[in-house]
């Protein structure tokens, strides 16, 4: 065993967290600067968004190193959001603690204080909590939509400067389309709801005017950027307007089902989706390249849940597919699930198109090798042949007609494999018109059994009748304005069933390297809202939460007492406690005001770090001549913001844009940035075991080390 | 041609303890237990330096469990300490920094070792005797009528590693379910020998502590969640469950034997004619009315498809940890054979549902009356995680060591303080009868005796990470912590305010002394009384089996390696 102790002077643990953490600084607030990550050794580069994708990147082999990659993945595992902000208050934290180690603070009194006052923060914090139903009646009340998408378009002027990745999404934004969703609950596949489809009189907003300008001008590029959803079928059920839902015949047609129920243009209501929409623009911090994606979900869920009486967003019913070569402005929600094929595969797809499918299920590998995990192949078994057949052909020829006599008997078209499928097989599916997609995900299985009422099997020796599941339909995927994706070798398809509760996130882009960025994003803002709605509450944006933390820690700095006594036994008296009091809570502080200073500059509200922070001291200044401190926070969160300074450019640009926050996701991500750093301080050794120690012994770093 | 190595001859070391390199290993490894003693104790991070994962505590099961010791003689100390722990799971610490300390103490003593051992043996049973006579005044009964005391154990359980990052509310929350559990596991109709059922721990990682809760029956995880309405399970007349409990693999692959071959015409399928026997093994038990089958390992996809179609739910893989108590909480003999089923296998179950925690999914087996529990645990990081479930099962454990003998010792180091000073009164007053029994002088009696004290007094100074002075009482022998940069004062009861297990204040005047006693300032030691107040409100209190065990462990591991006089080593 090598033995090493951390805390020779100064804190190795705590000063390798904070130089960790000192990269991810750029990430926070809304206006994020990406960054490169190169490795030097083989010149290979990464473009990085956030901060889960910088430390999934780093190599952080040191034991810290892997305690703040743990600590970054539960957080995203759990909330897709916060990871920033739990990366950065790690590194400040850690800055902070260092700080009061050097004025010889004991470690218990650091632990019990800033826990303790975190604990006491998170509890003062919660009047600040916003009901749901409060902040959807409060956005949709106020005229949000005109105005919002001027101060949007003002923003893209300035964002287009600093960043000219996000020309792209801004510049679609400046005629907004949006997408709800009139189809009704039909579940069971019955045809003539699909084309009930209502078309709202196009009154009264200006952005309309773009709408029926793009049906009229096709050739309207993305930059023009108004066809978010804009199909050629809508297009027809614009220029027949309501004449349309009149009409009430079923005219079944997979095209038109494309979008069924959906219709494009802006709403004539909007409170429409009882503010959902309203909701998902709040928490998406100006991301809005997702917030229509994310409109149209909520909305078509809201309708299902009418239904079910559920309120919130299942995550589990929406799959992501990227599309690349075609223009962002392409995004859009499919109902069903889409995916990339083969050319091959393609042409099996046009002959399918139109036709109700049977289809089958399977949750394991479609090959002759694969078996049921657990299962343990024979390695003493010798098979003898005592008759050889000259005509006979290979075993693998006999699976292969066997399977395919399968599936032919009982009249399967499509087949959906969980894992992966043998390419002989696959081709030979492709000759008999059979379309086999693998490498499906669970979700998506688990979505077409509940539509179709097919039943996953793991070999097809399983199958019968009963398993097999009807009204499944397929069709190649095409975009918005109808042109078609024959983009590269892989071609999107679009696989649906009567009632399907799955939806598509298609995202389009035309820059490869932005691909993961648009699906992490759209993940992100999908589970704010989904907490959002789960917590049933939401904590005002815009550093409101941290300015109150600040005050209410100004506030038991003066209480008399300690604020708890959870972890030390040993019980200081108070005079020394005192003390030490203060100067811990100035630390935690410190992590906060330090935040929103970096998040102040970020978003060029304040020149420098020192400016941003006396900004912030002039609104506790404020906040507590008040008296109330939570009432003047909420207050000027009504009037638009917090932390507005006197030098922000556009002064009255973010009025009614109104920020909002998880409750949970932030109050977590500071509870495990502070464990994290608690856990890290109170380590006094590294001890390293394995085959590793044998190294050390030998390497020019064993002095350092203690061997047992 | 192979050539062959003469054999090395074997090496011996004399005086193993004299060598520098012996005495440094001691002092490091005493060294890192000491500072992971207590609830201010620092962790350690355990790790293999190329990226695994890492582990960090301050428990003595982890950290001995993944220490490489290359002394001999610091293996022997290590094995009785984990031999310790395995049996009581409490006082690991404790035990293993005893042992240091008596042969530190012990090995600087003029004495000869047989003397030594000899008379630490008295002394080791005048402790014994003192622990266990009623006068004692470091312990207190268990009233298990109330919670109170009950609560302080666990308490001081949960409270004494700081690696699972708990707050006040997380280990109130804790030390509640944590009981509940323990409850839930005493069973309610005691006949003539009752036995004590079973906690499952349930890992859900990445939530918050204050999401765990406790439940009756068993829960196992489903990997799929059943869409179908599957819970219309198949009952008996009498309204319950039965159930089937497999211990053997039903995946299809049976037929493969330990060694040698099997020949097989070609045509015939092994696999399929396994399945066949696997489907008439599903007939019977859809004929014998079976509702739910649970297979410790793999079953076969057709089996369970066919179970399924006929109204019987399967669940598979649920692992060899859980058979135990599902066997004994539905009554039902694991089947460990596909080729017989005998109806007297079969247990019942009352209920069964769903409950889903974070991602996970579990069924959970509600029977009529148990003694089985399942703990679902969450901790917002994986390495707090792991320290917690360490920290939950050392306080399952103990509070079932202490239903057997309702008894605590005081924590915080005052049982360590208190017996010092029992024992410096003691030996001060022995008839010089004893001395001759033990075929020693009083000079050498009193030198063994102080070394003894001096050991255990540093197991409580251990508690002190920070620099604190570390006080003692005259009255009740009692530990006392102050704070380090205190300022001198007249009066050392304006600087102490509870003692170590916190059940005595400052108002009275205890006449304080330094904890570090030097020889040359003579003292007369009285016998430590016993405090008039009995229970305050928040005691640290220790398992009284765990101690009293570590105690005679550590002694006896010690006087071990002190009268080891050879090590041989084999070099080849």
């Amino acid at each position: 065993m090598a033995f090493r102790d951390v805390n020779a002077r100064r804190h190795i643990g705590l000063q390798q967290l904070s130089s960790l953490a000192s990269t991810g600084r750029t990430f926070l607030g809304p206006m994020k600067s990406h960054k490169f990550i190169v490795d030097e050794s083989t010149n290979q580069s990464r473009l990085i968004f956030s901060a889960v994708r910088l430390i999934e990147s780093l190599d952080l082999t040191s034991a810290v190193g892997q305690l703040l990659h743990e600590t970054i993945q539960a957080q995203n595992k759990e909330f897709k959001t916060g990871m920033s902000t739990l990366l950065f208050l790690v590194g400040a934290w850690s800055n902070a603690v260092v700080e009061c180690l050097q004025q010889n603070v004991p470690v218990p009194a650091i632990v019990s204080v800033m826990s303790e006052g975190l604990n006491s923060c998170c509890e003062r914090v919660q009047c600040l909590q916003i009901p749901i139903h409060d902040v959807k009646k409060e956005l949709c009340s106020s005229r949000v939509r005109p105005k919002a998408f001027e101060s949007r378009t003002g923003q893209v002027g300035r964002d287009s400067l600093t960043h000219p990745w996000n020309l792209l999404c801004f510049q679609r934004d400046i005629s907004a389309t949006e997408v709800i969703p009139i189809n009704s609950c039909s579940h069971q596949g019955d045809d003539c709801n699909f084309n009930k489809c209502l078309v709202s009189p196009l009154a009264g907003f200006g952005s309309a005017a773009s709408v029926v300008k793009a049906v009229s001008d096709k050739s309207s590029s993305a930059l023009s950027g108004s066809g978010v959803t804009a199909s050629s079928c809508i297009t027809r059920k614009l220029t027949h307007s309501r004449h349309f839902s009149a009409l009430g015949k079923s005219h079944f047609s997979s095209q038109q089902d494309n979008f069924q129920g959906y219709l494009s243009g802006p709403r004539a209501d909007p409170c429409g989706c009882r503010g959902l929409g309203h909701l998902a623009m709040a928490l998406s911090h100006g991301n809005q390249s997702s917030v229509k994606l994310l409109q149209s979900i909520a909305a078509y869920q809201q309708e299902r849940a009418e239904c079910s009486g559920s309120s919130q967003i299942n995550i589990a019913e929406i799959v992501t597919c990227c599309v690349l070569g075609l223009p962002e402005s392409y995004s859009c929600v499919s109902p069903g699930f889409v995916t990339l094929v083969s050319p091959e595969q393609a042409t099996v797809i046009k002959h399918l198109a139109d036709k109700p499918l049977r289809i089958l299920l399977m949750d394991g590998d479609l090959t002759e090798q694969y078996r049921h995990l657990g299962f343990n192949r024979p390695r003493n078994v010798r098979t003898v042949l005592e008759h050889p057949n000259p005509q006979g052909g290979r075993a693998g020829d006999l699976w292969l007609s066997r399977m395919s006599d399968i599936l032919m008997s009982f009249e399967v078209n499509l087949v959906l494999v969980k894992g992966s499928v043998c390419k002989n097989f696959m081709e030979r599916c492709i000759a008999s018109r059979i379309l086999v997609i693998g490498c499906v995900s669970r979700d998506v299985l688990c979505a077409f059994g509940a539509a179709t009422g097919a039943q996953a099997v793991t070999y097809l020796s399983q199958l019968n009748a009963s398993r097999i599941g009807n009204g499944a339909w397929v069709e190649l995927w095409a975009a918005s304005d109808g042109r078609a994706v024959d983009l590269g070798e892989l071609v999107p398809a679009r696989i649906s069933a009567g009632g399907i509760a799955l939806l598509t996130a298609v995202l389009t882009t035309a820059l490869p390297s932005k691909a993961q960025l648009l699906e992490d994003q759209f993940w992100t803002l999908l589970y704010r809202l989904h907490h959002a709605l789960k917590d049933g509450r939401v904590f005002p944006g815009g550093g409101a939460v941290e300015l109150l933390c600040l005050s209410h820690i100004q506030a038991l700095e003066g209480q008399p007492g300690r604020p708890g006594n959870d972890r030390v036994v040993t019980e200081f008296p108070s005079p020394w406690l005192a003390e030490y009091k203060s100067v811990v809570l100035q630390a935690l502080a410190s992590g906060w005001k330090r935040y929103l200073a970096v998040v102040l500059c970020n978003t060029a509200k304040a020149s420098s770090e020192l400016e941003a922070g006396a900004l912030v001291d002039h609104h506790l200044q404020k906040a507590a001549a008040c008296g109330s401190s939570s009432a003047y926070i909420l207050e000027e969160f009504r009037r638009g913001g917090v932390l507005r300074g006197g030098c922000d450019p556009f002064p009255d640009q973010f009025t009614d844009l109104k920020v909002c926050d998880n409750v949970a996701a932030k109050t977590e991500a500071w509870r495990r940035a502070l464990d994290l750093v608690l856990l890290v301080l109170q380590t006094d050794a590294e001890i390293i075991t394995g085959p590793r120690r044998n190294q050390i012994l030998n390497s020019s770093v064993s002095n350092k080390f203690m061997f047992l | 041609m192979s050539r062959l190595e003469a054999k090395k001859p074997p090496l011996f070391i004399s005086e193993p303890l004299t060598g520098d390199a012996v005495s440094q290993s001691l002092s490091l490894l005493s060294g890192i237990l000491k500072s992971s003693y207590g609830p201010a104790g620092r962790l350690k991070q355990l790790h293999n330096g190329v990226g695994g994962c890492v582990c960090t505590t301050s428990q003595s099961s982890a950290l001995l469990g993944h220490l490489s010791v290359s002394q001999p003689v610091l293996r022997v100390l290590t094995a009785s300490v984990r031999n310790h722990v395995s049996r009581f799971s409490d006082c690991g610490l404790f035990t293993a920094i005893l042992c240091c300390g008596f042969i530190e103490n012990f090995r600087s003593l003029n004495v000869a070792p047989f003397t030594v051992i000899k008379i630490s043996k008295h002394l080791l049973s005048l402790c014994m005797d003192h622990l266990k006579s009623e006068a004692c005044g470091c312990r207190v009964s268990v009233d298990f009528s109330s919670v109170e005391t009950l609560v302080c154990l666990v308490r001081s359980i949960l409270t004494s590693k700081p690696a699972c990052m708990l707050n006040k509310t997380e280990v109130d929350h804790l030390t509640s379910l944590v009981l509940k559990a323990f409850i839930f596991t005493v069973p309610c109709h005691v006949e003539t020998n009752a036995v004590l059922g079973k906690c499952v721990i349930i890992p859900v990682k990445g939530r918050r502590v204050v999401d765990s809760t406790v439940l009756p029956g068993l829960l196992i995880e489903t990997p799929e969640i059943q869409l179908e309405n599957s819970l219309a399970v198949k009952r008996t007349g009498s309204n319950m469950i039965k159930i089937a409990l497999f211990s053997v693999s039903m995946s299809g692959d049976g037929f493969n034997p330990e060694e040698g071959t099997i020949a097989v015409q070609h045509g015939v399928s092994l696999e399929v004619s396994e399945l066949n026997q696997l489907l008439n093994v599903g007939k019977q038990l859809v004929k014998d009315e079976v509702g739910l089958v649970v297979c410790q390992k793999v079953m076969h996809p057709s089996l369970k498809q066919y179970l399924k179609e006929n109204g019987v739910m399967a669940v598979d893989r649920a692992g060899l940890s859980l058979m135990e108590p599902l066997g004994r909480m539905t009554g039902s003999q694991p089947i460990a054979s596909i080729h017989s089923l005998s109806p007297g296998c079969y247990g019942s179950l009352k209920d069964l549902c769903f409950e889903g925690f974070a991602s996970k999914h579990f069924l959970h087996l509600i029977p009529e009356d148990t003694v089985i529990c399942s703990l679902v645990l969450c901790n917002r990081s994986e390495t707090a995680w792991d320290e917690l479930k360490r920290v939950c099962e050392t306080a399952e454990h103990v509070l079932q060591l202490t239903v057997k003998e309702p008894l605590a010792l005081l924590g915080g180091g005052c049982t360590e303080t208190h017996l010092a000073s029992y024992i410096r009164h003691k030996s001060s007053s022995l008839p010089a009868s004893t001395f001759k029994d033990l075929d020693c002088s009083q000079t050498q009696y009193q030198l063994v005796a102080d070394g003894f004290c001096r050991s255990l007094e540093s197991v409580a100074r251990s508690l002190s990470h920070d620099g604190e002075e570390i006080l003692t009482d005259m009255v009740y022998g009692h530990c006392w912590f102050v704070p380090s940069g205190s300022p001198c004062v007249s009066k050392w009861s304006d600087l102490v305010s509870k003692c170590g297990c916190g059940m005595n204040g400052n108002t009275e005047d205890l006449s304080w002394r330094f904890l570090q006693y030097q020889s040359g300032s003579p003292f007369i030691q009285a016998c430590p009384k016993e405090p008039s107040v009995k229970v305050a409100d928040l005691l640290t209190l220790d398992c009284f089996a765990a101690k009293c065990s570590g105690l005679q462990v550590a002694l006896e591991t010690a006087n071990l390696i002190l009268d080891l006089s050879y090590i041989i080593e084999d070099q080849n």
